[in-house]
């Protein structure tokens, strides 16, 4: 059969040269042709953080991924992917991946993460700074979860080779029924994002009465940051912060409208850029105003500077100072107003103080206003959290997630930081308040005039509006914030600008870059992924299907060559039936 | 999967039809030649077929999960001009039967196999991705044979002067169902709801059912005179 093949094909290329095309140029095109991507599942991760601060790595340092998966509990672990589930995971777990050179960890999220129990929560959300806090050297991914997800876990979670118990047999049938999965990301090694310019945003409103009038400087930073940065919502550190700011800056917008209202104070407002990269946005912004121009409103007599950082949720409001206020000091009057606006209007929410020396050996700061105590300027913090190292101001647990019933204050409040809308609302009263009576001076006219002591100004038209608020959270919540996601053209930053465009004057940007020989911050891209998951089975299988092929093939030829067999017999048979005829 | 897998399902879609070539005897009677013809011939009746379909059938867009019963049963009438076909091979081969049944089956299947299963595989088998399905074409080519091989036998009978009038009637309804099996096939998977598995194995008996009964109408018709 062969030889007059060759004879024909011979015949073919001698007489006919664009015949040899025709079949050539096809055949050398399936040979050469990519393979193809038709996947059993295919889903987006999100990576994990990676970045460099101050030249120190952090987070993965790796995105490329095309090993098998297996789930945690498999002996084996080395350079294969290791899933998880949220439920399960645990920092053991994860460790004791990473030790054994895992290929790459996934890391299933549930769709809802208000629905998890408090305590996986919780626990998530303090293990993720520590997660990030070295460098890991393979790629490690977030999904989400779905049906397919789910059903690729639960394959992989019964294909890991049971111990020991079983047979050779057992494992041989495990081996052609199982179904192994090799997970592969369709991007390209991550690498460093250059010439990255982080946005910040400043608005003021001028006082009247003469020059060289004091400046309060109201300060929040509009970043948000997680574990993977677009899983990164940030609703209370910082949404709530930034729409407590724009509220103020309307409400004081329109105070200062009126000849009779209008204050003997500047107000500066800088929505910051940065801010969970040790508050680069504010650094550059103090660098530009104080060595670099010659006339700036942070240059002269600034009364105080007022930091806005997760004030949405909690019954405390804890004033963060790197030096107690001394008496007499603008600073002391504002600190004095909230304690009386809190003591007078909303007993029920504890008011502190909270003293923290600025340490210079830390690696990044505590809080925002840190980066103005350092260049002398009269900074707080004003937050719910006690502390600048609670999880709460990192984690991708902190999110919106409005369900009917926690808006209404019934049911049971989501497992995570969230915002409280009439927690946020109440704490902007507070702020607004307080500054206003020192920005008026009122407490002094309460003492002179007989003003009542529960004077409250921010009441009917002015009052603070809760739908305002919650609008700007859902808005900031709606995408994922994190620094490297938000660049100069991000719909984020320029509503933002448009948004205190509305109520302020002078709205300008500042940009700040990293130096290109040393630079502070570096980050990367590759950061959200395609993930193919490949149904695939063992090399056994394979040679397991090879042998029985062969037996099938060897039955055939036996057939064929006997069928000869067959044909007597349905000739005996049709024999009697042929003689009637 | 691998390379490996590839060739174990060409091993499987090819091998029996290699057998049988060698076996029935027809690399004696040099008919190489003779199949790659029957095979062109296949080539033309299916670009007929494929011109005459999208010149008068419109595509349909029914909703998803609908069976449109009328137009696939249009769509397989126009496999008539496969008979026509395979009958358009055996006229011009001059010999015994057997060995004009042969050569246009071999020819025919061959054909379909190298046309419509080579490069699935080919891109299919060779993907990361596993799936039984290639196997299981491999098995659906190897039934395809057969299914040729009885189809041919049955038109070389309808096509005889000589056929008894009591075999008409037999010889006709076997060549509706060659024609309509695989309507009739897509029917049963619909109805019932079949898996891949299932079905294969519902297309293997029918064939199997067919072509013994064109066996045994052709041993008859052979030896009857």
């Amino acid at each position: 059969m062969f030889e007059e093949a060759s004879e024909v094909f011979d015949n073919m290329f001698k007489t006919s040269f664009p015949l040899t095309f025709i079949v050539f140029i096809p055949a050398v095109l399936i040979l050469v042709s990519p393979l193809p991507a038709d996947a059993a599942h295919e889903f987006t991760v999100y990576r994990m953080q990676q970045y460099d601060l101050q030249g120190q790595p952090y987070g993965t340092r790796n995105a490329i991924l095309n090993t098998e998966a297996r789930s945690v509990e498999a002996e084996v672990l080395s350079r294969r992917c290791v899933i998880m589930r949220l439920v399960d995971f645990s920092y053991e777990k994860y460790q004791k991946a990473l030790r054994q050179s895992a290929g790459a960890v996934v890391i299933i999220l549930p769709k809802n993460m208000s629905t998890m129990p408090q305590d996986i929560v919780q626990q998530f959300m303090e293990l993720e700074p520590e997660m990030l806090a070295t460098e890991t050297i393979v790629p490690v991914y977030f999904a989400l979860e779905d049906e397919e997800l789910l059903s690729i876990y639960t394959q992989t979670l019964t294909s890991s080779p049971t111990q020991g118990s079983s047979t050779a047999a057992e494992v041989l049938l495990h081996t052609a029924t199982a179904n192994g999965f090799q997970m592969v990301t369709s991007g390209a090694q991550s690498k460093a994002i250059s010439d990255w310019a982080i946005t910040s945003l400043e608005g003021r409103l001028a006082g009247v009465g003469g020059e060289d009038l004091p400046t309060i400087v109201l300060v929040a930073h509009y970043d948000a940051f997680g574990v993977a940065p677009w899983l990164s919502y940030g609703a209370d550190s910082n949404g709530s912060g930034v729409s407590m700011l724009l509220e103020l800056a309307r409400l004081f917008s329109r105070l200062y409208t009126y000849k009779r209202t209008h204050a003997g104070y500047n107000l500066l407002f800088f929505v910051s850029g940065g801010g969970k990269f040790n508050y680069q946005g504010t650094k550059r912004w103090l660098e530009d105003n104080l060595d670099h121009t010659d006339s700036s409103l942070l240059q002269d007599n600034v009364a105080f500077v007022l930091c806005l950082d997760t004030l949405g949720n909690g019954d405390g409001l804890h004033l963060h100072v790197s030096k107690p206020p001394k008496e007499g000091t603008p600073q002391h009057a504002l600190l004095r107003e909230l304690e009386s606006v809190v003591a007078s209007q909303y007993p029920e929410l504890k008011f502190s103080m909270v003293h923290k020396k600025i340490n210079l050996a830390d690696d990044t700061l505590a809080w925002e206003h840190e980066r103005f105590g350092i260049r002398r300027l009269p900074a707080f913090t004003l937050s719910h959290l006690p502390s600048h190292r609670l999880a709460e101001r990192s984690s991708i647990m902190d999110v919106r997630s409005v369900s009917p019933s926690s808006r209404h204050g019934a049911g049971l409040p989501p497992a995570g930081p969230h915002v409280d809308l009439r927690k946020l609302s109440r704490n902007t009263k507070v702020v607004a308040e307080a500054l206003a009576r020192v920005i008026y001076n009122l407490t002094e006219k309460v003492n002179a005039e007989g003003v009542p002591e529960d004077l409250q100004i921010f009441t009917e038209q002015m009052q603070v509006q809760e739908e305002q608020l919650s609008s700007v959270v859902d808005w900031l919540t709606a995408q994922p914030r994190a620094a490297q996601l938000l660049d100069k053209d991000s719909s984020v930053v320029s509503t933002l600008e448009h948004q205190l465009g509305r109520y302020l004057k002078d709205v300008k940007r500042h940009y700040v870059k990293a130096d290109k020989r040393d630079p502070e911050f570096v980050f990367y891209d590759q950061l959200k992924q395609q993930m193919n998951a490949y149904r695939v089975k063992p090399a056994i299988f394979d040679l397991l299907l090879a042998f029985c092929i062969a037996a099938y093939l060897g039955v055939m030829y036996l057939a064929i060559q006997n069928f000869g067999l067959l044909y007597s017999v349905i000739r005996k048979v049709t024999q009697p039936k042929a003689k009637t005829h | 999967m691998t390379l490996f897998h590839f060739g174990n399902c060409f091993a499987l879609a090819y091998f029996p039809y290699f057998i049988t070539y060698k076996c029935s005897g027809l690399s004696e009677y040099n008919a190489f030649w003779r199949c790659v013809q029957a095979g062109a011939t296949y080539l033309f009746v299916q670009l007929c077929k494929m011109l005459f379909l999208a010149t008068f059938f419109p595509t349909w867009e029914g909703g998803a999960g609908v069976y449109d019963f009328v137009g696939e049963f249009m769509k397989a009438t126009v496999d008539l001009a496969d008979l026509l076909g395979l009958h358009l091979v055996m006229s011009r081969n001059a010999g015994k039967g057997e060995y004009k049944i042969m050569v246009a089956a071999m020819g025919w299947a061959t054909a379909e196999l190298v046309m419509s299963r080579c490069l699935p595989l080919w891109v299919g088998a060779r993907g990361i991705e596993f799936d039984w399905k290639y196997i299981q074409m491999s098995f659906d080519s190897n039934i395809s044979l057969v299914h040729y091989i009885a189809m041919a036998s049955v038109v070389w009978m309808f096509t005889r002067y000589d056929l008894p009038k009591s075999f008409r009637l037999p010889v006709t309804v076997l060549l509706g169902l060659c024609v309509y099996k695989a309507f009739l096939m897509e029917l049963f998977v619909h109805m019932f709801l079949l898996g891949s598995w299932t079905a294969l194995l519902v297309k293997a008996l029918l064939t199997g059912v067919v072509s013994l009964c064109s066996l045994f109408l052709f041993v008859t018709l052979v030896h009857s005179n």
